[in-house]
């Protein structure tokens, strides 16, 4: 027994006089304490938290060689090795900052983000689609941002002085051919993919990432919803037509089935228009996606494989007056038939590898019936890309690249038995190098280079573009680079060996996000060179060559809050473009009809949560598009008035799964004119009679019920407004 | 003597058996555990992440210090005194934990429950421009849960904490809120708490199930 407690003591004794203390203080790089640090002996249990001040005590009974571990969130981790004798150590540790994706500066030049959880959006996705006036369009909604212009009698995007081919569209990286409806002239297309498709977007205005090409002008990249959150019916019945989408999900995958059709001749006959329909346009389109999702992120490898496709069918009868003559001038028939189809994946492997890419068709049919001519038009894209990215530390990663295109067009009078065709085939590398200096320094450089076999051409762009974060949370950030782009297949396919058109971007910009207000002001210059001209009327050009260049140069500023007034979120833009440029037939730079001087919008959302309802207005504005009257000396010589529409609408939840959107668009009744057609030759007098190109209809009136089916009662569509 | 020597040695055995009956592992859990639940101090919540960080390191193959340590950042995330940006950055070091545990405990309720919690801080930290895309996530989460254990009382008495905001905000009834609190404070009532802290399970929650109850009245 007394061997025993004689044992205990010695044990006890020993125990006491291995214990070694451990003490210092946490600071970061800058020698500011640095509280909450969790300082440890590898291998034990022994350790502490840095307190307020950033000092740390433990103490420990191993003794030996053993490595002390001190981790932060915020900090790189630190290793020390300590030899633990009893005696008291000190240990003053400084840690280095690591790169938090999360609050790092992020490159804003150009770049216009919708997404749900980063700092650096501008947009919600759901903004999208609640914008007024925007009746669910993609496009509209991106109208209201700055640095693009609004044509009222095309509808597309045209982005600061770029006319609107040189915006490229990609949905999940893969690009979309002919992403807008088909439609006659001075009738404005939507986009033919429907919002609630997506869950966030990158819309770039100039100086983008080496990853996209083939745009002059600008970029909009649609990320697609990953997995929907639950099994749901959803039935829409608008005064346009109806649809219906089915979702199903089940652990890692999902399947999402919709049908819609549209028809405008009810509408039609109810509302007066200004166009001369013989049938109102309709449309119906059916849908497939497909979601498979694998492992789990936090364990290495992950990823998942999209696949969507998307087929339909419009078509439309109007008379086209013809300034001159009497009667009703043009018949001009379209039928059209669209389908895209996508498959997309993105794994995260081990060591900081991630990869992604994926396969996309488009092929678009047009028969037109010219009065008693026909033509075909059939557009064909291939796209294939592969990319891999390695993230070497946090601090710098690399990209790497391959893209491959088959791009077709062909275009016939069947009657005739006249056809004429192309097929090219395009090589796309691209590279880009991302390195954080620090927190608040980012710079991010590229280059693409590609390689078309028809036009026998190898181009190489290179970009590059910088960050820094100020201490108010405000960062600039700069970008340049310069685009390539081939010439419009109708032009193409009349000449085959036409070589890129070139711009080179320089933008500068200023960003800050502040307690839900978010302020951004961007200065620009783009320099077009090599841009297409020919000579003749645009249906039947000649001497197409690249002897066209220009420029287009200004800023634009962009201020949303959601802070000053209760329940109420608005932005106002303003983008001031000045673009001249020589280009198509004119013979001297001349400011093109689709790049307005001012421009300007504000949007209004307003939560009444007695009416449980959204409350929206939105107000589109610009200073008048330029037009060339032959009667006057010179080229593009008058302006039409300004443009300005004023569009209200509500959106009414009578129980949280239905939603009654009512919208209408120029509410004002503003006789809106973008610009003026002249006959092609001059009447008696010598003069050439001129008409306004106006509006389809003086108002457009939207209503739709849309009904979500569930079991989560609450689920709703607010997506599709 | 003989019989005090006797009680001397039959009290060391039964300390001896108490704390063989408790891994070191176990000791440590239980004692950070009872800290954690008890404080809503913010440097003490970095002290328990950190604690349980440590034991996390030191049993790579155990959900709980994982989950613990997640909570802890959870707790903090919802602490109105930080900024967004600091809210963010510890509801993604939860958000991270959350997952970690999950791939060490599949199909384990406690931890989709820790997962809606983090959503729902998440959404907290910036409910105007949250609201709308994270709300229908939390609540599938928190259903995703109860579909799993329909007896557990944090994954009812968070959904009874998510449909009462939401049904504030939409101006609509509380009564579906209220009885998922009802329901989690009969299962509190009904388990037996002394046997789930020796398994190191987690117990918390019956304070917010008791406000939650309150509110309703």
């Amino acid at each position: 027994m007394k061997i025993g407690f004689t044992l205990l003591l010695l044990i006890l004794a020993s125990a006491v006089m291995a214990q070694t203390t451990i003490s210092g203080r946490v600071s970061d790089h800058k020698g500011n304490a640095v509280p909450g640090v969790n300082i440890f002996l590898k291998g034990t249990y022994d350790g502490t938290t840095s307190g307020a001040d950033g000092g740390f005590i433990f103490t420990t009974t191993e003794a030996g060689s053993h490595t002390m571990n001190v981790q932060a969130v915020g900090f790189k981790s630190q290793e020390w090795v300590l030899e633990l004798q009893g005696q008291p150590i000190t240990a003053n540790i400084t840690l280095a900052e690591s790169i938090n994706q999360l609050n790092a500066v992020t490159i804003s030049a150009g770049a216009m983000e919708a997404g749900d959880e980063k700092k650096s959006v501008v947009l919600k996705p759901l903004d999208i689609v609640t914008t007024s006036g925007a009746m669910g369009n993609i496009t509209a909604a991106l109208l209201t941002l700055p640095g693009t212009s609004t044509v009222g009698n095309d509808g597309r995007l045209f982005v600061r002085g770029g006319d609107a081919s040189e915006t490229a569209i990609f949905i999940d990286g893969l690009q979309v051919g002919n992403a807008f409806g088909s439609t006659t002239s001075n009738v404005p297309t939507r986009n033919r993919f429907s919002a609630n498709l997506f869950k966030g977007s990158f819309f770039s205005t100039g100086g983008y990432s080496a990853e996209y090409g083939q745009a002059l002008s600008s970029a909009l990249a649609l990320n697609t919803l990953d997995l929907p959150l639950r099994n749901q019916g959803d039935v829409s019945v608008m005064s346009l037509g109806g649809g219906y989408t089915q979702t199903l999900v089940k652990d890692n995958r999902a399947l999402t089935a919709s049908a819609n059709y549209y028809n405008l001749a009810p509408y039609q006959s109810l509302v007066s228009q200004n166009f001369d329909w013989e049938q109102a346009p309709s449309n119906w389109d059916a849908e497939i996606s497909l979601r498979q999702k694998w492992g789990n992120p936090v364990t290495g490898k992950a990823g998942m494989i999209k696949a969507y496709f998307h087929t339909e069918g419009s078509n439309m009868v109007i008379w086209q007056k013809i300034l001159g003559n009497a009667g009703r001038g043009d018949r001009v028939k379209l039928d059209n038939h669209y389908n895209y189809g996508n498959v997309s994946f993105r794994h995260s492997g081990n060591k900081g590898w991630l990869f992604y890419g994926g396969v996309a068709l488009s092929n678009n049919r047009d028969a037109i019936q010219l009065n008693a001519d026909g033509i075909r038009q059939v557009n064909g894209i291939f796209h294939s890309k592969g990319v891999a990215v390695k993230d070497f530390s946090p601090q710098f990663s690399l990209k790497n690249g391959l893209e491959y295109y088959a791009k077709t067009y062909s275009e016939a009078l069947p009657d005739q038995n006249l056809k004429r065709q192309f097929t090219d085939n395009q090589f796309n590398h691209f590279v880009e190098a991302t390195y954080y200096f620090s927190n608040r320094f980012i710079m991010v450089g590229g280059l693409r280079s590609g390689y078309s076999t028809l036009a026998k051409e190898t181009w190489f762009t290179p970009r590059f573009s910088v960050a820094y974060k100020l201490d108010n949370q405000g960062q600039f950030s700069f970008a340049a680079g310069k685009f390539k782009q081939l010439a419009e297949e109708k032009l193409r396919v009349r000449q085959t060996n036409l070589k890129n058109s070139a711009a080179t971007h320089y933008i500068l910009n200023y960003f800050i996000v502040n307690n839900k207000r978010t302020f951004r002001a961007e200065a620009f210059f783009k320099d077009y060179d090599n841009l297409v001209t020919y000579q003749g009327a645009a249906n039947d050009p000649k001497n197409i060559a690249l002897n066209g260049a220009g420029y287009a140069r200004g800023v634009d500023f962009f201020l949303r809050d959601k802070q000053t007034i209760k329940d109420t979120d608005f932005w106002i833009t303003y983008s001031f473009v000045d673009s001249k440029r020589r280009f198509a037939a004119y013979e001297t730079k001349v400011q093109p009809s689709f790049a307005p001087k001012h421009n300007g919008s504000v949007v209004v959302k307003h939560f009444v949560t007695a009416m449980k309802s959204l409350l929206g207005t939105s107000w589109t504005w610009n200073s008048g598009h330029t037009y060339n009257d032959p009667n006057l000396p010179g080229e593009m010589q008058r302006k039409t008035t300004a443009y300005s529409d004023l569009s209200l609408s509500i959106s009414y939840l009578p129980k949280p799964n239905v939603i009654l959107h009512v919208a209408c668009s120029n509410v004002l009744g503003r006789q809106n004119v973008f610009g003026y057609q002249y006959a092609s030759q001059p009447d008696e007098s010598g003069s050439y009679a001129g008409r306004a190109v106006g509006q389809g209809a003086e108002r457009f009136l939207f209503a739709g019920l849309f009904i979500t089916l569930s079991k989560d009662k609450k689920a709703n569509q607010l997506n599709n407004l | 003597m003989k019989k005090l020597t006797q009680t001397t040695i039959l009290f060391l055995l039964t300390i001896l058996t108490a704390s063989s009956q408790d891994s070191p592992y176990q000791k440590a859990m239980k004692k950070e555990i009872a800290k954690l639940i008890e404080t809503d101090s913010l440097p003490l919540l970095q002290q328990s992440a950190n604690a349980f960080g440590r034991i996390a390191e030191l049993n790579p193959a155990e959900w709980q210090p994982v989950y613990y340590q997640g909570l802890a950042y959870t707790f903090q995330g919802m602490d109105k005194s930080l900024s967004l940006d600091k809210k963010d950055e510890v509801l993604a070091k939860a958000d991270e934990l959350a997952q970690k545990a999950e791939a060490l405990s599949k199909n384990n309720s406690e931890i989709v429950a820790l997962q809606g919690f983090v959503l729902m801080a998440k959404l907290n930290a910036d409910a105007v421009s949250r609201g709308q895309s994270l709300s229908g996530r939390v609540l599938q989460t928190f259903g995703k849960a109860r579909a799993m254990d329909p007896k557990n009382p944090r994954a009812m008495a968070l959904t009874a904490q998510m449909e009462y905001g939401m049904a504030k905000f939409f101006g609509s009834g509380t009564e579906k809120a209220c009885g998922y609190a009802k329901e989690s404070l009969a299962i509190f009532a009904s388990q037996d708490e002394p046997a789930l802290k020796a398994a190191l399970l987690p117990t918390w929650g019956k304070s917010l199930a008791e406000q939650m109850a309150k509110s309703c009245q």
